[in-house]
């Protein structure tokens, strides 16, 4: 293990970091706000931690999967500490588990928070804590990757650490060709929504950290009543098309926009996702007309919102979903679980998950009809190999286990039983609001302290999809050879 | 890039994180001084103005119910002096406005008291009014009373006041500490990481280079030190291994 290369990539990591907080110090300057010493000292430190291995390490094109890992994994660590540091330089609300977590909670993209007044916040840290999403969200290497030149088999190395072993085998494009596809889709939709929002009225600050928010799948508002301040039909509908799209594997949305349209439809991943997402609005808007909304427009409006926001694991909120009937809940959930497909920003399960789960349960079923049929699980087409589905099953065992063994850690220390399952499932998947206090309406902030890096840990455990974390954690994997 | 630039960077680094860090609390605590004075310039001297007006206004009570009794000298002499203070504390009240509301208080102790006033102005003793306590309690007490609230309203306003001063100075002398502390962190960080980074490309290549010159005096083993930055150890290393292969060259010929 080279740790000075090691050192070297990670630095870039922060780098990128330091390039937001001064970001966020000019904006600071310019609103003369009282955050503009704690965003330039963190962005100083960030920067000097950043420049010196680039200054002391010779460039090496050729490292290792173990390296590349362990990049992956300190650069997410190691952001999220120096992610902490405007919090916690700028002081009240921010002791040090608060910063931790509403760092965390940002570079994951899981927009949970421990505010009660976003807005008393200055402008640019608010700013800063939006950076934290769109940095987050299509990957902290994955950033870096796409604003470096090309780095060799380095970059192919890094690349296939960082995404999703999901992703891996959906993308058909060299680790270069990926990069350049996942970064311009991003690049791209964030700037149409931005352009979109400031349309339909919103100023340009909340036109933009809305759309990092929205396009990372993250769930930051710049507001105390997230969307619902706006009350404005337009923006929602905007936000909900981009939640949509931020939830499609992004070679696909290439793909459109390149003209390969056929390309999308083919795809039953995203026939699934978009499906489930109509059926759940259809299912929640009949649950909730009468018992909360009155009409059928309202019923049909806020359940679209809220259930593609928690299905696509945004998280941003336009209704007090802790008041909706149980069904309802039970169907949030479920989104709240299974969130959107691999190759997006969004995090959970994953769409592609379900679909191979779903017919992994048919094909046992033939197999027990037929027990001597050879019957392979084929999506688009294609057929999967058995290794896929079999780690794709052990995968969804994992992540309820954990969602399980979390809840129960929280259940000790003292949170109401609703409240640690839904946080956990929430911070797992990467959502951000569960149910009750910590609800759409609520926050983290009444969270015990524990409970914060409980929920800060299933926050990260969801974002490296779990392996990555756990081999990161025990020496004995580092003598092996890493396949998973 | 050469050795002593590297190492000159991570002292500068270091030198750097700890100066900002420095200057930084300086500011904040110097803006806490500033505070600190401000509390006992604005509220601090406001509230001991509203208490001396308020212990003003006891003995003007006081001295009334002298007078209310037929002692005049000593009633008159408690009012008047009693009376200077509170003209006294309430101008300096008044060119002392610091808090939201402050102005708007002063004036209805202003009106107040001057209503008040009007009541005692006047001749008590060897007048109808001496004695009659019916008159004390239904015209001078309520208008005592209502200036007396109006004066511990003023002194609320400032406390509250110094309160979120206060808070604010709890915050300041966070922010104050928490570069000391980040800069004291991040520098042990990064003395370890630096001391990694020395090791690894400058007191690690030395050895070997070290070693590998002892085993060609030895054994005549060629010399091979694979160094991996362009520096003054890898000019070194390889006009070391140049000097090893001339010598080995003269021994060949010898």
């Amino acid at each position: 293990m080279r740790f000075h290369i090691v050192l070297r990539y990670v630095a870039l990591a922060l780098l990128i970091n330091s390039f937001f907080m001064g970001i966020a110090s000019a904006i600071s300057i310019f609103n003369a706000d009282t955050a503009f010493m704690p965003l330039l000292y963190s962005a100083l430190i960030t920067m000097l931690f950043g420049l010196f291995p680039l200054i002391f390490v010779p460039p090496a094109s050729n490292i290792t999967n173990k390296e590349g890992l362990l990049i992956v994994v300190l650069s997410w660590f190691l952001s999220c500490l120096t992610g902490t540091l405007p919090y916690i330089l700028y002081g009240d609300p921010f002791t040090f588990t608060n910063a931790w977590f509403e760092s965390v909670s940002g570079f994951t993209t899981t927009g949970s928070t421990i505010l009660s007044n976003i807005e008393a916040l200055p402008t640019s840290l608010l700013f800063w804590r939006a950076s934290t999403h769109w940095i987050g969200g299509i990957g902290i290497i994955i950033f870096v990757l796409s604003v470096l030149p090309f780095l060799g088999i380095a970059e192919m190395v890094l690349f296939r650490s960082e995404i999703s072993s999901m992703v891996r085998e959906n993308f058909h494009h060299r680790a270069r060709k990926a990069i350049q596809i996942l970064a311009g889709v991003y690049l791209g939709l964030t700037l149409l929504e931005t352009a979109a929002l400031m349309i339909f009225g919103m100023d340009f600050f909340d036109a933009l950290t809305h759309s990092f928010s929205t396009i990372a799948t993250g769930g930051f508002s710049s507001k105390n009543a997230s969307i619902t301040y706006y009350n404005s039909p337009a923006i929602e509908s905007i936000i909900i098309l981009f939640m949509v799209l931020s939830g499609i594997h992004f070679a696909l949305l290439f793909s459109v926009v390149t003209g390969h349209i056929k390309d999308f439809w083919r795809s039953s991943v995203v026939r699934y996702y978009l499906f489930a997402m109509l059926a759940g609005t259809v299912l929640i808007a009949s649950n909730v007309h009468g018992a909360i909304f009155p009409d059928w427009f309202a019923s049909f409006r806020y359940a679209a919102f809220n259930i593609i926001s928690v299905g696509t694991s945004t998280g941003f909120a336009t209704s007090d979903t802790a008041i909706w009937p149980p069904f309802s809940q039970i169907l949030l959930i479920f989104f709240t679980l299974q969130c959107a497909c691999a190759g997006s920003t969004s995090g959970g399960i994953k769409a592609d998950r379900i679909v191979l789960l779903g017919k992994s349960f048919i094909r046992h079923l033939k197999r027990l009809m037929h027990p001597n049929a050879v019957v392979p699980i084929r999506i688009d087409g294609n057929v999967v190999e058995d290794g896929l589905v079999e780690r794709s099953v052990l995968y969804i065992g994992i992540y309820l286990s954990i969602v399980f063994i979390s809840s129960l850690l929280l259940i000790l220390i003292g949170m109401d039983i609703k409240e640690a399952f839904s946080g956990t499932i929430a911070t797992m998947g990467n959502v951000g609001p569960g149910l009750g206090v910590i609800g759409s309406t609520g926050n983290f902030g009444q969270v015990p302290e524990a409970g914060k890096w409980i929920l800060s840990v299933t926050m990260l455990l969801g974002r490296l999809e779990i392996y990555a974390f756990f081999i990161f954690f025990i020496p004995a994997q580092w003598k092996k050879s890493i396949s998973y | 890039m050469n050795i002593r630039i590297k190492i000159l960077s991570g002292f500068i680094i270091l030198a750097l994180m700890l100066l900002v860090a420095g200057i930084w609390s300086i500011h904040e605590l110097n803006s806490i001084g500033s505070s600190v004075q401000n509390i006992l310039d604005d509220n601090y001297q406001s509230i001991h103005a509203a208490k001396t007006m308020s212990e003003a206004l006891e003995r003007e009570d006081s001295a009334i119910l002298l007078l209310l009794h037929g002692n005049w000298k000593k009633g008159r002499a408690i009012l008047t002096k009693a009376d200077s203070v509170f003209n006294q504390k309430l101008r300096f009240a008044t060119l002392n406005i610091t808090v939201p509301g402050e102005q708007k208080q002063l004036d209805l102790i202003k009106t107040q008291y001057e209503s008040y006033k009007a009541l005692w102005e006047k001749p008590i003793v060897g007048t109808a009014k001496q004695g009659n306590l019916n008159w004390y309690f239904a015209d001078v007490h309520p208008r005592f009373l209502s200036v007396k609230k109006s004066v511990n309203n003023l002194v609320e306003l400032n406390d509250k006041m110094m309160y979120k001063t206060a808070m604010t100075l709890k915050n300041q002398s966070g922010r104050a500490i928490m570069p000391g502390i980040v800069a004291v962190i991040a520098a042990l960080v990064f003395t370890f990481i630096f001391t990694y980074l020395i090791n690894f490309y400058i007191v690690s290549p030395i050895i070997r280079i070290t070693k590998r010159i002892n085993k060609f005096n030895d054994k005549r083993t060629p010399f091979e030190v694979k160094i991996d930055t362009k520096d003054e150890i890898f000019y070194l290393a390889e006009a070391i291994e140049h000097l090893c292969l001339s010598i080995k060259n003269q021994d060949s010929a010898q």
